[in-house]
């Protein structure tokens, strides 16, 4: 094997750290009468309800993220359907950091149940092992937050191997991929196993003729960069030799708020039917924004149909916005330029973020007062609560657009650190 | 099967110094105390400045969502659960 050479010989100070089934965990941690038994957490309990976390008991009969309520009671019939809490899991996200922080400084969480750590030089290795220090968070989480949880650890070289060997064996694994096994473990892996190699990239890398994991690792540079037409096949000829290439965390570039609009009676295919739902995305967009001490420059608005068409535009506006009502004007006339058919999706974004920029006065308004106004508005929900005050064209809205945990980024908890 | 309340209950809770836990004892409810055998999970969080404690905990067969208003000190029974499918 030519290449063998080439891995990254340095030790192991990588771990990821994911938690297993998340949400429905949680919830059997929360309720002892639901362990051992298939349940899921999802969005909505009705049938239509896409299911967000499976719990590990409900995988074994088939269940899986992102099927619907109606097509996992078809694989278990008595499935126990919970809708989410998102400040349980929160809760845990936050008592699971203050574990991790005891050991290094450095870790990233990637999403709501991962994290990535980097503990090259802690003290924490003077006196234990890598392996040693994984046991350990595994029974401080048992002990200190719930003894329902487990955790899958994955130590290597680089943050991508980690996840990788995190992957290896669910539940509660503990595995490394290093330079002395990682032949073998590519040998029981296959392309879509990486995280990033979805069937698009493994597509594109059997049309040169690279099947297996190992085929990957054997291809060269000049291979690869072919196969991705970009830099990325370089990054990915260095991830998998256990070279260290993601360790970067990228900053905030917008605030936004989606939501997936119920099917039923009413199509949502109007800007008449859209506007109190897209007033309150605006409303909870701009509220985070403001809250965070940034105002911005445009706003995008997004529409996703029910024919599976989608539309989107975005519109930066003249001056430096921060009135959740200039937000709403420009999204509100991006909105009237869209397609009016029946809609799945609507989400809006404010992009351009400035953090503490000053207030820009108008000739015409006074801004000063504008801008008093909405500061009180901001307090007195802060003090009562999500939605106190808001603009009248919200009535009706006060099931839509719950809270909800974002997928696949934690940017959304910065909020409840502060 | 699951039934979401808002009733207010007696809740008696004790806070072992030793150990720093905090563990409902009994609860009270519809004139019969449940004594609590197991604590599941204990979360907060804020409704404006409000704050909340929720106590997940179980008697024997029957699950309790509790909620202690920070602000008044008063306990509401939010949903009590067997453990089986709705």
């Amino acid at each position: 094997m030519a290449n063998q050479i080439d891995f990254n010989q340095s030790p192991s100070y990588r771990m990821h750290i994911d938690l297993n089934s998340c949400f429905a965990t949680i919830e059997q941690q929360a309720n002892p009468l639901l362990r051992g038994k298939p349940i899921a957490v999802a969005a909505y309990a009705s049938p239509g309800g896409c299911i967000l976390a499976p719990s590990i008991e409900a995988k074994t009969f088939g269940i899986k993220t992102g099927m619907r309520v109606f097509e996992g009671k078809k694989l278990y019939p008595k499935l126990i359907v919970l809708p989410p809490d998102p400040w349980k899991y929160r809760q845990v996200h936050l008592a699971l950091r203050k574990i991790l922080s005891a050991y290094t400084p450095n870790f990233h969480p990637k999403s709501i149940d991962e994290f990535a750590l980097n503990l090259k030089g802690m003290p924490a290795l003077k006196s234990m092992t890598m392996f040693d220090i994984a046991n350990k968070i595994k029974k401080r989480i048992k002990n200190e937050i719930g003894e329902w949880l487990t955790v899958s650890v994955g130590i290597a070289p680089n943050r991508f191997l980690a996840k990788t060997a995190a992957g290896l064996h669910k539940p509660d694994g503990l595995d490394e991929i290093n330079h002395k096994n990682f032949w073998q473990v590519y040998s029981t892996l296959s392309l879509p196993d990486l995280c990033g190699i979805a069937s698009h990239n493994t597509i594109r890398l059997s049309s040169i003729g690279i099947y297996t994991v190992q085929d990957f690792y054997q291809a060269s540079i000049r291979t690869l960069k072919i196969a991705f037409s970009s830099i990325a096949g370089y990054y990915w000829y260095l991830r998998l030799r256990g070279y260290e290439i993601d360790d970067m965390e990228f900053a905030r570039r917008s605030y936004g708020n989606s939501y997936a609009l119920p099917a039923g009676r009413q199509a949502f295919q109007t800007s008449k039917e859209l506007a109190p739902i897209l007033a309150k995305l605006t409303h909870k967009a701009t509220t985070r924004l403001r809250a965070a001490g940034y105002k911005a420059t445009g706003v995008h608005l997004a529409r996703s149909y029910r024919d599976g068409s989608f539309w989107h535009e975005a519109r930066t506006a003249e001056k430096i916005l921060y009135d959740t009502r200039d937000f709403y004007k420009l999204a509100a006339r991006l909105l009237l330029r869209s397609p009016s058919k029946p809609t799945r999706e609507l989400a809006v974004s404010c992009f351009g973020i400035i953090k503490d920029s000053p207030l820009q006065l108008d000739l015409f308004s006074d801004e000063v007062k504008k801008a008093s106004l909405v500061e009180s508005i901001d307090k007195a929900n802060t003090r009562w609560g999500h939605y106190t005050l808001t603009q009248a064209r919200m009535i009706d809205t006060s099931t839509a657009v719950p809270d909800r945990i974002a997928f696949g980024g934690v940017k959304e908890l910065e909020e409840f650190l502060q | 099967m699951t039934t979401k309340l808002s009733v207010p209950v007696s809740v008696s809770l004790s806070f072992d110094h030793e150990h720093r836990k905090v563990v409902p004892k009994w609860v009270v409810w519809n004139k019969r105390l449940y004594p609590v055998t197991k604590l599941g999970l204990h979360h907060t969080y804020r409704q404006g400045r409000t704050l909340f404690h929720v106590f997940s905990v179980v008697s024997k067969s029957t699950f309790f969502r509790l909620i202690l208003d920070t602000d008044n000190l008063h306990w509401k029974l939010e949903e009590i659960a067997d453990g089986q499918p709705n």
